[in-house]
């Protein structure tokens, strides 16, 4: 079966800036998907493709089987976007936006509409120009999650907005838990609101995607390791490569592993720190494990030069 | 409001703490048989969790008796189940030696874990009885 969408070999240049380096990454059906960056890394330019909002410069983009260039009717009619700034009719009231969009799309559900209306708090008569900027996004999702799109893409969604309207948008998306099968795609660098949401993460940065990985495997192989030492500690000259940022104070040596694995670490800590009294192993939060990724391709970005 | 507490902590599986928090309130009590357990959606709209996730939680918790469905009702809280003797025995061997292996690492004594199991299983316990001791009450003209 056809992935819900894919990259292959994606480059984007604008002049003489390079925004996406050779992105190849495939999202599969009913997987959750959170593509995951620092501002300025080519996640909005990796949707914009994808949406055919611009024209690849180089490699491919496809949605839900069709290359992003031939999107149509079909397609699109099955596909819920919405962006940070989306642009919506300010002359419409959300009641006349939702009866323009309702006939653009055989799945509309009248029931799931009125749901999404009351679960926001979204006044039908208000101007759309008139509303905050978390409402009109609220609007945005309403119109683009009342016809049980089977892609949800979601460039950005909860930049700027306070925790109350993120976790309304987020108890709106789920509205969707119970379809047969639905994809999620969204940019965020939001990651507490996605923690736990997200089965699979991808890191762009500079244009590059840094790694495309279950969130479980990821955790599993991402920890903090602590270990106590019976004198001051100094870092040994002998260091796996796997084991990132050593620090040292006093007696305690604190490194992030990224090859963890239970058996394997613990025999490699007791080889290289015969004489350690203590060690202890944390797993990360996604917003360290974010940093981390950052921090590791900002050093070897600085080898490189 | 979900009928049992949980406190997601980060880094680890969400699934497994799901698990941990429903098997938590059924042994306390908190959650008794026939009680309604909340839909798919319901469970990860309110812990802003992976559907899928939440689909396998409850598909687990229903395999193993814990809860079960029915049919024009819903899903809900299943009659104590017996436990599997596969259970028992992970329990009464990994588990237990996990724990002994963990106590003689911080240099507890036997005296001092036993203990701390006995505070932990009264606790569990006497809020089960709180509350069937409350339920008595109400019950009674």
């Amino acid at each position: 079966m056809n992935p819900a969408l894919s990259f292959e070999n994606l480059s984007q240049r604008y002049g003489r800036l390079e925004a996406l380096h050779e992105l190849n990454l495939t999202v599969p059906r009913g997987s959750l998907y959170a593509l995951l960056g620092p501002n300025g890394a080519g996640k909005t330019t990796a949707i914009h493709v994808l949406m055919n909002l611009l024209a690849p410069s180089e490699g491919s983009a496809a949605a839900l089987g069709v290359d992003s260039t031939r999107l149509g009717p079909a397609e699109l009619a099955q596909i819920g976007y919405v962006s940070e700034n989306q642009k919506l009719p300010g002359w419409m009231t959300v009641e006349q936006l939702l009866a323009f969009c309702k006939p653009l799309y055989r799945t509309w559900d009248d029931d799931l509409c009125r749901k999404l209306m009351r679960g926001f708090d979204l006044a039908p008569e208000r101007k759309v120009k008139s509303l905050s900027r978390g409402m009109k996004l609220k609007a945005a999702m309403v119109t683009a999650l009342a016809f049980h799109p089977r892609l949800l893409i979601l460039d950005e969604p909860f930049s700027g907005l306070d925790v109350v309207v993120r976790d309304e948008l987020v108890r709106g998306m789920l509205e969707l838990a119970d379809q047969d099968e639905w994809t999620l795609f969204i940019s965020s660098h939001d990651l507490e609101e996605i923690e736990n949401l997200v089965d699979r993460v991808g890191f762009l940065n500079e244009g590059k995607l840094l790694l495309s990985e279950e969130l479980d495997q990821l955790r599993a192989r991402l920890c903090e390791v602590e270990v106590t030492l019976p004198t001051d500690a100094h870092i040994p000259d002998e260091w796996p490569a796997a084991w990132l940022f050593p620090q040292a104070s006093r007696n305690v040596i604190r490194f992030t592993d990224s090859d963890y694995n239970e058996g394997a670490s613990a025999a490699l800590v007791a080889r290289i720190f015969p004489e350690a009294t203590d060690s202890s192993v944390t797993p990360l939060s996604l917003r360290s494990i974010f940093i981390t990724l950052a921090r590791q391709s900002a050093g070897a970005a600085a080898k490189e030069v | 409001m979900l009928p049992f507490k949980v406190q997601f902590r980060p880094g680890i599986s969400p699934y497994r703490q799901i698990i941990y928090a429903v098997e938590k309130s059924i042994v306390c009590g908190q959650l008794r048989p026939g009680d309604p357990f909340p839909s798919v959606r319901v469970l990860s709209q309110t812990c802003k969790i992976n559907p899928n996730t939440a689909h396998k939680a409850v598909a687990d918790l229903t395999r193993r008796g814990l809860l079960e469905v029915r049919p024009g009702i819903g899903t809900v809280v299943a009659e104590a189940p017996r436990a599997l003797p596969r259970e028992r025995s992970v329990l009464l061997k990994e588990d237990l030696e996990h724990l002994v292996v963990e106590a003689k690492r911080v240099s507890l004594d036997l005296d001092d874990l036993l203990a701390a199991v006995e505070a932990h299983w009264n606790r569990l316990t006497s809020s089960r009885m709180a509350d069937s001791a409350a339920e008595t009450l109400k019950e009674k003209p």
